[in-house]
């Protein structure tokens, strides 16, 4: 007898029926203390439950239909790399540097406050809103469900013709989950959504999507003037104490570009984002005025 | 008194291990557990890997309990995905990761069912019939070389079974049953039922031989 009250050779004619979860409630109490006491019963627990295991072998082989299939490991991939990106706060292509602001950064803490912003205190921050910008959601959320139906359709014709080749598979499911994610960051129910605005002569658009439920920021512009020799843009997350750098860019000849980072922020705590034309390794802070910015709640 | 003999490096490792073997295909099949741990990492990818080598197996055995189409997609991705959460709590000594999954699985198949409260009044094998009738039409046996042969053994093992064994194994198994309520179920002695589910697990795990193998 042991000290859980359960001989061991009764607990060993249960651990059949406790392999296969089908112990009453009580008895399943008494045997399992007992295991948790006794090395042969946890041996042959753990053989017992292969075996039961097994059984799954016996349910009628019925395979899932393609569309069916692929879309459950889209879904996955999708909620996998978002799962991911709430474990650390900061991926991709977004580097938050912590220096606390210095007096060279020409951006006051107070000025970017989300209810000062509107002031018109002269900030170089807050710029003109005559400038208007382009619709750029509408035609991105498109292009991007195309891009999507794209490549599903390839990725089916890949696997009718029975193309194994396992990285071509791989980057083509990458790329669905990869465009449905976008979609969702884009359209998804707590999506902010900010219009930068600018009073260049070049008339740059963009907007940022924050999706508050994963922490994904996109930025989106256009119509964005090349930087100049050895100089680059960088994104600016701005909150009342400090501005976090969302990554630098540089956008292609037709001046589009799209950065995408993850990061998590109190929804309270954005004042504002911002561009800034930086050195072309980036800066740990602003060294420049803001070329673009939008107050958080300007939307 | 014999000295005691010295202990394998894992303590189940005469277990049966549901890693599919076909022959000439072994290079193919990807190492389970190196995949549990890259998911332990965060490699959404591993999740993938783990998602195809399994998919067929646990769509089986949810399609089987649950029944319900519309459920069962959702029964699976939930198994994935708690295998993705709690991928850092595996631990290979306890058990082979199909095994892991397919507890899982079955546990989550379970509670669909218990939550929407149907009650299975039909026998089992009725409603087998009906779903493979159903969705015969995706089935692709080809693809699922790997894991014929192993279907096949398992099936003719529990096929050598006496019925009223089989049956309490199936209850257990895919009904979720505990054995005083499979005694209730088929009106029999509750020490009946204890008996026939420990002859038919230890038939069952007999005939099962041909499908160890030692771990490496």
């Amino acid at each position: 007898m042991t000290s859980t009250g359960m001989a061991h050779d009764d607990a060993r004619e249960a651990l059949e029926a406790l392999a296969l979860d089908a112990l009453d409630a009580s008895e399943r109490t008494v045997v399992l203390a007992h295991v948790a006491t006794c090395t042969r019963c946890q041996e042959e627990l753990a053989q017992l439950r292969e075996t039961a295991s097994a059984l799954a072998y016996s349910a009628p082989a019925v395979a899932m239909s393609g569309s069916q299939r692929e879309r459950i490991r889209a879904r996955l991939i999708s909620r996998a790399v978002a799962d991911r990106g709430t474990d650390a706060p900061v991926r991709g292509t977004m580097a938050s540097y912590k220096t606390p602001i210095s007096g060279v950064v020409p951006i006051e803490a107070g000025r970017v406050s989300r209810k000062r912003a509107s002031s018109a205190d002269g900030s170089r921050w807050i710029v003109a809103a005559a400038v208007l910008l382009a619709v750029v959601s509408a035609g991105l959320l498109m292009k991007t469900r195309t891009e999507r139906d794209d490549a599903i359709e390839a990725f089916q014709l890949a696997s009718t013709e029975q193309r194994l080749n396992t990285t071509v598979f791989d980057s083509l499911r990458t790329q669905v989950a990869d465009r449905e994610r976008l979609i969702a960051n884009l359209t998804g129910p707590r999506v902010a959504m900010m219009t930068l605005a600018a009073a260049t002569p070049t008339s740059p658009s963009a907007r940022m999507f924050w999706d508050q439920s994963v922490n994904a920021w996109t930025f989106v512009g256009h119509n964005i003037p090349a930087p100049r020799l050895g100089r680059t843009y960088q994104l600016w997350l701005v909150t009342a104490t400090r501005k976090i750098s969302a990554g630098t860019f540089v956008p292609k000849e037709n001046g589009d570009v799209m950065v995408r980072a993850t990061y998590a922020l109190a929804k309270d705590a954005l004042a504002a984002v911002a561009v800034t034309d930086e050195p072309k390794s980036g800066s740990a802070q602003p060294t420049t005025t803001p070329m673009m910015v939008a107050t958080y709640g300007s939307r | 008194m014999n000295p005691p003999r010295p202990r394998p490096p894992y303590p189940h490792s005469r277990a049966v291990v549901l890693t599919p073997r076909i022959s000439g295909a072994h290079d193919l099949v990807p190492d389970d557990v190196a995949i549990m741990r890259r998911m332990a990492q965060g490699d959404d990818r591993a999740l993938g890997s783990l998602y195809d080598h399994w998919h067929s197996l646990v769509y089986a055995v949810v399609l089987r309990i649950v029944r319900q189409q519309k459920d069962v997609e959702d029964v699976v991705e939930e198994t994935f995905w708690q295998a993705w959460r709690q991928a850092s709590r595996y631990e290979p000594s306890r058990g082979s990761v199909a095994t892991w999954l397919l507890t899982i699985a079955r546990s989550r198949a379970l509670d669909r069912v218990r939550a929407l409260t149907r009650l299975r009044e039909e026998s089992l094998e009725s409603e087998r019939a009906e779903e493979v009738a159903q969705y015969a039409s995706d089935s692709d046996p080809a693809k699922d070389a790997e894991s014929t042969e192993r279907r096949k053994i398992v099936v003719e093992a529990l096929g050598e079974l006496p019925a009223e064994q089989r049956e309490a194994l199936e209850l257990g198994y895919f009904g979720g049953l505990s054995q005083s309520e499979i005694a209730e179920r088929t009106g029999q002695p509750l020490g009946t039922i204890k008996t026939r589910m420990r002859l038919a697990m230890q038939k069952l795990r007999s005939s099962l031989q041909v499908l160890h193998e030692e771990h490496p």
